[in-house]
């Protein structure tokens, strides 16, 4: 890193932005819903802009280059997410307010403690052990822990956390390593049977085992979500070392097979589709459709501009603050909030894709390319379950929705693009 | 005063939507400017290009003459995983690296059982490279050109 500052104002003229947004929400929330006034309502936005000066000041003093867009969005996506927790579930502010403090400590430690982050690749092997002993922590007797059905969490001691939120980082890092271990291969000719290519062992192999891994999931942890996105990094990164249109067909036809014999065999599978399909049905929605139901309602309520910040009855969907924040969001803040709210997720995306086209090695440009997908897959799959488009999951959305470790590892995936944006501002020359 | 809040309150939640849409704008101009910048960075030659000439080889690879290309960072020693494997026994699994800091090029012993030579003195952690300096590896020995 360079030893004397660079100035980053781009990037500090957006966090005076999110600083008046942050602080107009709070206003909103608070003067709305004016139950009895809490010093936390004043102190967690004050302690959460000085957090995100902090970072900044971080970024400016180790004088990092490249990208000033990203932690501005990150920050924004995160002060909304405290804006709503505060207006759905205020006795979860203080943590919240704790866990973002923990996920700038991770951003912070993830830009300054790897030096070089080649070390990344050389250990892959480490990384995917460490993966799937996190996977399949939660099904193990003693840690593992059940909750809404789901069997995705870890208690040690007090706290409980998701290692599956662990888990994608480590898996992209290693599909990066491995996939850019086996570039020659990629750039040979694949053998051909009639039209179609015929992977390579390196290929065929770890697609096998991915889905094998894929479905042990969805059996053993009752999570579609985690399945989903687990086997949605693999193929597409897949496809971005190779531009195989073919294994990724493969992939998605194994993907189809696995899930309809899921359907057909387990009850909770079946539990999700059939709410998914029919949530207003006689016998579902007072019962498991309940949720799914009040979710619609929210989302329907927003119009153009939504009812307003606190006048939303989001209140009534069980587990709001962690499951539905999207609807929440989109009623109080209407169809003209939602599509902002979408908009700052796609210029993450965008961003990240961009930083890992320019990236100069082919395992920094898996790396930030693989990161930049998860967080827009993940967008996906849980506003699209939200708004009734597909089955809903328990994939969080990223940086807004409750939750400790989906926030510190958000942060993290963030603190990386910005090395991999500085790398190749540093290797094309003094800018 | 009781019609007065409803207004400002409303008022306030309509100032939360215009300055969420005003970040969007704005962070759009800063994508934009980003983009415009990378561009044209794209324009000007790369500094990060740089070679190690093998000039003296083994059997086993590499050999002699060959041009080994550097990326910003890259590996050097006996084990698989390096980005150049040295197929020397008196090299170690994990030799030494070669990496781009602030557009100067720097080699770091990695720990190796038999050092890192550079123009003939074994160095200490890390030593800058410049143009023509020659490096020794076991019985290998390359020179540095940057281009």
């Amino acid at each position: 890193m360079r030893a004397h500052p660079a100035a980053r104002f781009g990037e500090l003229r957006l966090l005076f932005l999110v600083a008046a947004l942050a602080v107009t929400g709070f206003v909103a929330v608070v003067a709305t819903v004016n139950a009895e006034f809490r010093t936390a309502q004043v102190l967690v936005p004050l302690l959460f802009l000085a957090l995100a000066a902090a970072l900044h000041v971080v970024l400016v003093a180790v004088g990092f280059r490249g990208d000033q867009l990203l932690l501005p969005l990150a920050v924004a996506l995160t002060a909304i997410g405290l804006i709503l927790v505060e207006r759905l579930a205020p006795r979860l502010l203080i943590q919240q307010l704790t866990w973002s403090i923990v996920a700038a400590g991770a951003f912070v430690a993830v830009l300054l403690i790897p030096r070089d982050l080649s070390v990344l690749a050389r250990y892959k092997y480490t990384w995917a052990l460490l993966g799937m002993l996190l996977l399949v922590a939660p099904l193990l007797p003693l840690v593992g822990t059940e909750i809404n059905g789901a069997r995705i969490w870890v208690r040690l001691g007090p706290a409980l956390f998701e290692p599956w939120e662990a888990v994608k980082l480590l898996l992209v890092v290693f599909f990066a390593a491995y996939l850019e271990e086996y570039r020659e291969v990629l750039s040979a000719t694949p053998r051909r049977l009639g039209p179609f290519p015929v992977p390579p062992v390196p290929y065929l192999l770890p697609i096998l085992l991915m889905w094998a891994i894929a479905m042990l999931v969805l059996v053993g942890e009752k999570d579609l979500g985690a399945t989903l996105l687990f086997f949605g990094i693999f193929l597409a990164m897949l496809f971005l070392a190779t531009g195989e249109l073919f294994y990724t067909a493969i992939g998605l036809a194994l993907l189809a097979v696995g899930s309809l014999l899921a359907y057909r065999a387990f009850p909770h599978v079946q539990a999700r589709v059939d709410v998914w399909l029919a949530p207003f049905s006689p016998d579902l929605r007072f019962d498991q459709g309940y949720q799914m139901v009040q979710g619609l309602f929210s989302l329907g309520n927003g119009g153009l501009l939504g009812v307003g910040l606190g006048r939303g009855m989001a209140e009534r969907i069980p587990v709001v603050w962690s499951d539905f924040v999207f609807d929440a969001f989109a009623e109080e803040a209407g169809f003209l909030g939602a599509a902002a709210l979408l908009a700052l997720y796609l210029l993450f995306f965008y961003r990240g894709m961009h930083i890992a086209l320019r990236a100069p090695t082919a395992f920094l440009q898996l790396l930030a390319g693989g990161l930049s997908f998860i967080l827009a897959l993940q967008t996906l799959v849980i506003v699209a379950g939200n708004a009734k488009l597909i089955p809903l999951t328990g994939i969080t959305l990223p940086f807004v929705a409750y939750g400790g470790s989906s926030l510190v590892t958000n942060f993290m995936l963030t603190a990386v693009l910005l090395r991999v944006s500085d790398i190749t501002a540093r290797v094309r020359g003094p800018g | 005063m009781e019609i007065a809040f409803p207004i400002v309150l409303w008022g306030v939640r309509i100032l939360f939507l215009l300055l969420l849409y005003l970040f969007l704008f704005r962070s759009f101009a800063e994508l934009h400017r980003a983009m415009r910048t990378d561009a044209s960075d794209a324009q000007r030659p790369t500094t990060g290009l740089a070679y190690l000439v093998v000039e003296r080889g083994h059997p086993a690879g590499p050999r002699t003459g060959d041009r080994l290309p550097l990326r910003t960072t890259s590996a050097i020693g006996r084990g698989p995983g390096n980005d150049i494997v040295l197929n020397d026994e008196a090299a170690s699994a994990h030799h030494a690296t070669i990496s781009l800091v602030d557009g100067e090029w720097w080699v770091e012993d990695k720990g190796s059982t038999n050092g890192t030579l550079l123009g003939g003195a074994r160095i200490g952690e890390r030593e800058r490279l410049g143009q023509g300096d020659v490096l020794a590896i076991g019985r290998v020995s390359l020179r540095f050109e940057s281009a």
